[in-house]
């Protein structure tokens, strides 16, 4: 059986900045272990493309958007290394990634050090309590500093950074580095550095090599006692160095910094076997799922092959090959010719076939274990399920999916690429849970929602590339809601007498906002005696329901509403469902605007970073947009400002916030939350709406 | 309306009545207190009072981070609104959220000009601070120009700056380390200290009055807000 021995697995992430060097770093690592047999470089010089960056939009980009796994082999162990993407506005694909990681590698441009992207994903990895490494690449770039970006990763990101290695000359006259546990030189020979050479340290840096080991090994001790007495015995061998440096990784308390440039070929050999050396093995993690047997209480999972079966779907893509969904095993063994029992759905479907990946390419094979990361074919589920074997009922616990915060109408140019716009929409809301695609029945139009303005225009070209389909798209519109601010009382009778049977049907009661906005919406029934005819209970429901799809102020869904239905009549004829369900309506149209209601508006969380003679000005473009500064943190002549902005303020925040600080500022935004909209902006919208109606469509 | 509620368990009312009129504007207030008996929950309180009373507050924090200062207000606001039942907390939240600005600094490069930068900043911003918060200065290493300074600056802008330094056990004997020095620079200087289930709020220092046996308070330990009795 072709199951890989659990202490030489290593699953890995490589999270960055863009640009930092990510994908050339995964093309050198890709061609050192012999899995690809030419080097690409990144934005398709040669049209082939580095092939992590598979998707057509990413190579023109040259950013990676989409997170692949590829299966790689390293000095005896296997590797698969997860491609987490570096854009915030697909938050949910980088923390999807990072669940199924045991470790990471967190790379770092040498020249721009670290930059307020690489927080948002450390801060991400803390979260999720991922072990990492870095690596400060581009060392061979003029600017390259490696010891500033070392401070960075201890003030910023407050990480016990420690240099394994010191460089070899630097920018355009970089060679190689030290090894400060072998006290070896090394240097990378051949057309693509294939060749490691180990040689005694050039003399000039011998005593700046010492130095350095020294203080490495002070912040390395603090992990093993054993260390400690030999340093003291002066009998330090290299591998009680590497145990300690691998305690501390595992205990998130030691960050390794490792150096190289991975377009000259430098450095990346040395990073592969820091991975061996000290990155997790799954053995090294614990891992949880959740018992729905058992009121969700959380069970640890061990990768044991014996013990049944428990995997997560982390990723679905449709590629040349058909629908792949890539799995982490988390316990047992998944084999080809197993039932699997998906725990939402509870429908069992068979494993076809099972494959390891290695970017586009793929390679069968018969079973995976537990710890492994592979793919299957054809099987029909959404991203974050949970297979078993159908024996226990676990699931990984669920993931967080917030509700999208911005939308547009879009169509096809030409109705002839219908078939294709159809599909791929199919696609992107399998793939992307936080994407969604439907019909606003008012206009007939497609409507995609998403979380940011990035995240849709990346659908968007996606649609282009992929499928062929020319798309127009309407302006963006910021999903607002509504919801009401206090109790009011509603008592209402729907009566009609136009020949034949009548309606009628009355109710009382009273409407009131769920303060802790746990749920949406809620009707309680508490009418006594009979006064509404159990028959008709939910006929008021009903009624009420389809009201809150379209609130009254600006025409957004009303949530945080409670409706209770205390009273009534009814009429041994004319009464009817029909009767009932009018009556909720005419209460609701009546009863909403004396509840206050009020318009709340999704709030983005920002943060500019920048250099601190910017300050004043990066505080004036969020002021500008109603923006509320939570907090400002200087350091090292950056600073960086926090503050919570609405959405609709955001449109065109890249632009301006360019020219205000010479490009020097940069920022990221993510939802935060529902947030009352300010007199003003209210009045406004209500105005827009009431324009937008004017033409009587409205009941 | 609710101000007066929110506010009513402020001891800011109680210095007020016990040190004559409080700190007063221009005036450089100290407290003093050994670690984690309160210093900034204290502090955070006397802030929040006065952006409850529609002042703004400028916070810098050495060596804190913005996320768990920030923690402090949104605790401390909480605990006030929880027996006032305001139907629009949210609003009133947000409205002080606009009026306070947190900074957090490094001490290696806290300086007095560092904090008029700020304030100036502020006031450029339409939002002149009417109370500056300066929190964990290191009372070893802080000089009399540089108190000077602060206090030079607390005239200018027309505003209280409160200082927090931690002592080194739970008692404080004196103003600690260089601030011995500058005693003359403080117009109020208070002591938290832990007493049996409350912390015990004194005077050391009243403007010129020699006497500061009036005030003694007792405060609730968690949120340093007065206790219910």
């Amino acid at each position: 059986m072709a199951t890989l021995e659990l202490s030489k697995i290593r699953n890995i992430g490589i999270s960055a900045h863009i640009d930092s060097g990510k994908t050339t770093l995964t093309e050198r690592i890709l061609y050192y272990t012999q899995r690809i047999h030419r080097i690409h470089e990144v934005k398709g010089k040669d049209q082939v493309g580095a092939t992590m960056d598979f998707m057509e939009l990413e190579r023109e980009r040259g950013i990676t958007i989409q997170s692949a796994a590829t299966y790689c082999e390293w000095k005896g162990s296997h590797v698969n290394i997860i491609d987490t993407p570096g854009h915030v506005d697909f938050t949910i694909e980088v923390e999807r990634s990072l669940r199924v990681l045991d470790g990471a590698i967190l790379v770092l441009c040498g020249v721009a050090g670290v930059q307020s992207q690489s927080m948002t994903v450390d801060r991400q990895m803390r979260r999720y309590k991922v072990p990492r490494l870095a690596f400060i690449n581009k060392l061979d770039r003029s600017g390259a500093n490696p010891r500033r970006v070392v401070e960075g990763l201890r003030d910023k990101l407050k990480l016990n950074a420690v240099p394994m290695q010191i460089p070899i000359g630097l920018e355009a006259d970089f060679r190689g580095v030290v090894d400060l546990v072998t006290m070896k030189a090394l240097r990378f020979e051949g057309d693509n550095g294939e060749h490691v050479v180990e040689e005694e340290i050039p003399a000039e840096l011998r005593g700046e090599a010492e130095a350095a080991r020294e203080q490495m090994l002070d912040a390395v001790s603090m992990f093993s006692d054993e260390l400690t007495e030999a340093i003291l015995d002066e009998k330090v061998s290299e591998e009680l160095i590497r145990d300690a440096v691998r305690k501390g990784v595992l205990s998130l308390q030691l960050c390794p910094v490792f150096l190289g440039s991975a377009y000259k070929n430098k450095g990346v050999q040395p990073l592969l076997d820091a991975v061996n050396a000290y990155l997790p093995s799954p053995e090294d993690v614990e891992n949880t799922a959740v018992d729905l047997a058992n009121n969700e209480q959380p069970i640890v999972l061990s990768p044991d092959p014996n013990k049944p079966l428990v995997a997560l779907a982390f990723k679905l893509e449709e590629g040349r090959y058909g629908q792949l969904t890539y799995v982490r095993v988390y316990q047992g063994v998944l084999s080809r010719g197993l039932t699997l029992t998906n725990a939402r759905t509870r429908r069992r479907v068979k494993v076809g076939r099972l494959v390891r990946m290695h970017a586009n390419e793929m390679e069968e094979i018969e079973a995976s274990a537990g710890g492994d990361i592979v793919a299957l074919f054809g099987i029909d589920c959404a991203s974050g399920d949970t297979f078993t074997d159908g024996s226990i009922e676990v699931a990984m616990s669920s993931m967080f999916v917030p509700d999208p915060v911005i939308s547009l109408s879009i169509k096809p140019k030409d109705s002839k690429s219908q078939a294709n716009f159809s599909k791929a929409l199919g696609r992107f809301v399998r793939e992307d849970p936080t994407f969604r695609a439907g019909v606003d029945p008012e206009s007939g139009e497609t409507v995609i929602s998403g979380m940011g303005e990035l995240h849709l225009d990346v659908y968007v070209e996606r649609m282009r590339r992929e499928y062929q389909v020319e798309v127009a798209t309407g302006a963006p519109q910021v999903a607002y809601r509504e919801t009401i601010s206090q109790r009011a009382d509603y008592n209402y009778t729907h009566k009609k007498q136009t020949g034949g049977s009548g309606q009628y049907g009355k109710i009382g009661g009273y409407i009131e906002p769920i303060t802790d906005r746990s749920k949406d919406f809620e009707f309680l029934d508490e009418v006594r005696g009979g006064a509404v005819p159990v028959e008709f209970i939910p006929s008021v429901e009903k009624g009420f329901r389809s009201m809150i799809g379209k609130g009254r102020l600006i025409g957004f869904p009303v949530i945080g509403l409670r409706v209770v239905l205390n009273d009534g009549a009814a009429h041994s004829v004319d009464s009817s469902d029909n009767a009932f369900q009018a009556a909720a309506r005419g209460a609701f149209r009546e009863v909403y605007p004396r509840a206050r209601p009020i318009i709340l508006e999704p709030l983005m969380k920002l943060a500019v970073e920048g250099p601190a003679e910017f300050q004043g000005a990066v505080l004036k473009t969020i002021l500008q947009r109603r923006g509320t500064v939570i907090g400002t943190t200087e350091a090292e002549g950056f600073c960086q400002v926090e503050a919570e902005v609405p959405l609709a303020e955001m449109f065109g925040y890249a632009t301006d916030l360019r020219s205000n600080t010479q490009g020097k500022a940069e920022f990221t935004l993510e939802f935060a939350r529902y947030s009352p909209a300010p007199r003003d902006v209210t009045e406004e919208l209500i105005k827009k709406y009431g324009n937008r109606v004017k033409g009587g469509d409205e009941e | 309306m609710y101000q007066k509620f929110l506010t009513a368990r402020s001891p800011v009312r109680l210095l007020e009545k016990g040190l004559h009129g409080g700190l007063g504007k221009g005036n450089l207030g100290l407290v003093l207190a050994g670690h984690g008996v309160g210093k900034t929950p204290f502090l955070v309180g006397v802030a929040l009072d006065e952006l409850i009373r529609g002042g703004n507050v400028l916070h810098v924090g050495i060596d804190q981070t913005v996320a768990h200062t920030r923690a402090h207000y949104d605790t401390l606001y909480d605990e006030l609104v929880s027996q006032a039942h305001l139907d629009d907390a949210a609003q009133l939240h947000a409205e002080i959220d606009r009026r306070r600005s947190i900074r957090a600094v490094t001490s290696a490069r806290f300086s007095a000009e560092k904090l008029r930068e700020a304030a100036k900043l502020q006031q450029e911003m339409g939002s002149p601070p009417a109370l500056v918060i300066l929190e964990n200065l290191d009372a070893a290493r802080a000089t009399r120009e540089e108190l000077r300074g602060l206090r030079a600056l607390a005239q200018e802008l027309g505003a209280e700056i409160w200082l927090s330094a931690a002592c080194a056990g739970e008692r404080v004997d004196g103003l600690p380390g260089a601030l011995a020095d500058s005693r003359d620079a403080f117009g109020v200087v208070l002591a938290l200290e832990p007493d049996g289930k409350h912390v015990a709020l004194r005077a050391l220092k009243d403007h010129e009055n020699p006497d500061v046996s009036a005030l003694r308070v007792a405060l609730d330990p968690r949120t340093l807000l007065l206790t219910r009795s």
